[in-house]
């Protein structure tokens, strides 16, 4: 192969594992979104929190320590993480939601901004504001096998991702589609009060789906936390998100899925190929301009149901 | 019609419900029972308060003044989530159906009170969740089979037309095993086969399952027909009770129907 082909097949690549990464904070927004219509602005910050309260618990010096005196295992961290998440969910239907049941979509998406602000400032209380790396024993730097068989660069963690992104979406697609609870699910997400009324407890159901997607954003924020560390700034990686959802559409699975693949490999192409000639950086607002673009010819996104509304 | 069966045990009872949305009345101290075993109407003018009715009875609404009992039970007010545990289903007026999915997965959510495994199994999609769903699918055919909607089964019930929409949302209503069904119009929009149709479903579902009925419904000639006794509300409060025949002779009830000279 020669190696300008080379050099393609490494960006492409590096732009699909990209692609995943975003996928998988996008996820977190399809799930709330699909079954409240509620757009929850902070779904980044629960990729932070989750992350934060991982780390803390498995660090020499966080709660787990300074309470027990021990400090989790990575796997004992992770459950602990995940009952942190469940408990977060239900606080949220508790003292938000519940309160701001049959308002209107901008209210209850006004209250997910309060609440990403009140979720950031706790994490810093509670955990501190330094970044923390995030070692969970994930391997790190470039895969020999790629290099010495196809002579690509291919980073491990990145492979990892990729992979755990797909279990994600098997386990969430079979929850969705074949059982009671996730019939429940996209039952409420149809019609509130036909819900009710074949029994479906509408409160429930939010903590269920608040739970799903704060598990979802405990493992993007594992993900996005060993590349770059834990640090407040990953709360930012919901605005990447956001052009992912326009392209996939806002209430689909796979949708999110194949818009972050979308948006991951067109930044870096288009970043490699077009870059030099604009002066380059293009990656940061790539997404975005593509963005702006489906929502001209195809604002439901690719996947997306269509919308349409009685006027 | 049904006399045979209807026993004299209430299965309901409204008493001296009052609601009021601000300073509007939907429903004046009305007071009515529902017997174990029969069909019951509700009927009236429009803005009589027949599905403000309904919405008291499954918990929706929550009346200012009264009570209801249900299979021995008083309270102040139902709760959506205990009526459908105990009992009772319901289809809307303009028809409540989950559009984007199918006619199967649509009346398999009607089978949520009476599917119980845990979340856990379920999220496994294993041991006891598999097993029960099963069962579960296969209670959904059979009523998708007394239905006669075999052919729509997968299809996204926003595609079908209105009269099998209405058909498809009974049969949810149906997939709880109900012991009281309340049925909002379940005739209202439909030609005059499709009528006959729900009709038929109707007394089926009355003399086979023994499901007790109470439906609201304009065309007189389906109520006087199927129903065993009517109940009329004008204006929110009730002219009058009995038998078909009872009623139709009540002379309050011609003079809300075809309104009365005050001359």
């Amino acid at each position: 192969m020669g190696s300008e082909l080379m050099f393609f097949f490494e960006t492409v690549i590096s732009g699909v594992m990209a692609g995943v990464m975003y996928a998988l904070v996008a996820l977190g927004f399809v799930l709330i979104f699909k079954a409240s219509g509620i757009f929850n602005f902070a779904q980044g910050v629960m990729c932070l929190f989750a992350a934060l309260a991982l780390y803390d618990f498995m660090a020499p010096g966080g709660w787990i320590d300074r309470l027990f005196g021990i400090t989790l295992p990575v796997w004992l961290a992770i459950v602990a993480t995940i009952g942190v998440m469940i408990v977060v969910a239900w606080l949220i239907e508790r003292l938000v939601l519940q309160h701001l049941v049959q308002q209107d979509p901008i209210i209850l998406f006004m209250a997910t901004l309060g609440l990403a602000y009140v979720l950031e400032g706790l994490g810093d209380i509670l955990f501190g504001s330094d970044v923390k790396p995030l070692d969970l024993g994930i391997p790190q730097g470039a895969s020999d096998w790629a290099l010495d068989t196809l002579g690509l660069y291919v980073e491990k963690l990145e492979v990892v991702a990729a992979i755990t992104g797909a279990v994600l979406v098997t386990v969430l697609a079979i929850f969705f589609q074949r059982t009671r609870i996730g019939r429940a699910l996209r039952a409420v997400a149809d019609d509130h009060q036909a819900a009710l009324s074949v029994g479906i407890s509408l409160r429930t159901i939010w903590v269920i789906v608040w739970s799903v997607s704060g598990i979802v954003a405990l493992v993007a924020g594992i993900m996005w936390g060993s590349k770059s560390g834990v640090q407040f700034s990953l709360s930012l990686i919901a605005l990447k998100a956001l052009p992912v959802l326009i392209l996939g559409g806002f209430t689909s699975v796979p949708g999110a899925i194949v818009g972050g693949l979308i948006i991951g490999v067109g930044e870096k192409l288009a970043e490699v190929y077009f870059g030099p000639y604009v002066g380059g950086a293009i990656e940061n607002w790539f997404a975005y301009m593509l963005a702006l673009a489906f929502l001209l010819f195809r604002p439901q996104g690719l996947f997306g149901e269509r919308i349409i509304e009685r006027v | 019609m049904n006399q045979e069966h209807t026993g004299n045990d209430v299965l309901l009872e409204v008493h001296n419900i009052s609601l009021s949305f601000g300073g509007v009345t939907a429903i004046e101290d009305v007071s009515f029972d529902i017997r174990t075993g029969e069909i019951r109407a509700i009927i009236g003018p429009n803005g009589a308060g027949k599905s403000s009715m309904l919405n008291v009875i499954n918990g929706f609404y929550h009346p200012q003044q009264g009570s209801i009992t249900y299979k021995g039970e008083t309270r102040p007010q139902m709760k959506p989530h205990h009526a459908a545990s105990h009992g009772i289903a319901r289809t809307f007026q303009n028809i409540a159906l989950f559009k984007g999915m199918s006619t199967l997965d649509n009346i398999m959510t009607g089978r949520n009170t009476v599917m119980t495994k845990n979340i856990i199994w379920q999220a496994l999609y294993f041991g006891p969740a598999l097993k029960e769903e099963r069962e579960h699918r296969e209670f959904v055919e059979h009523i998708i089979d007394f239905l006669e909607i075999q052919a729509i089964r997968k299809t996204p019930v926003g595609r079908l037309p209105y009269g099998m929409q209405k058909r498809v949302e009974l049969g949810r209503a149906l997939a709880a095993e109900p012991d009281l069904l309340l049925l909002d119009e379940p005739m209202a929009g439909m030609n005059v086969e499709e009528k006959e149709d729900m009709c038929r479903f109707v007394l089926d579902v009355n003399e086979e399952f023994g499901t007790t009925i109470a439906l609201i419904e304009h065309d007189m000639g389906v109520v006087m027909d199927i129903s065993d006794r009517v109940v009329v509300l004008d204006y929110g409060k009730k002219i009058a009770d009995g038998t078909p025949d009872e009623v139709r002779a009540n002379q309050d009830v011609v003079d809300a129907y075809l309104g009365v000279s005050h001359g």
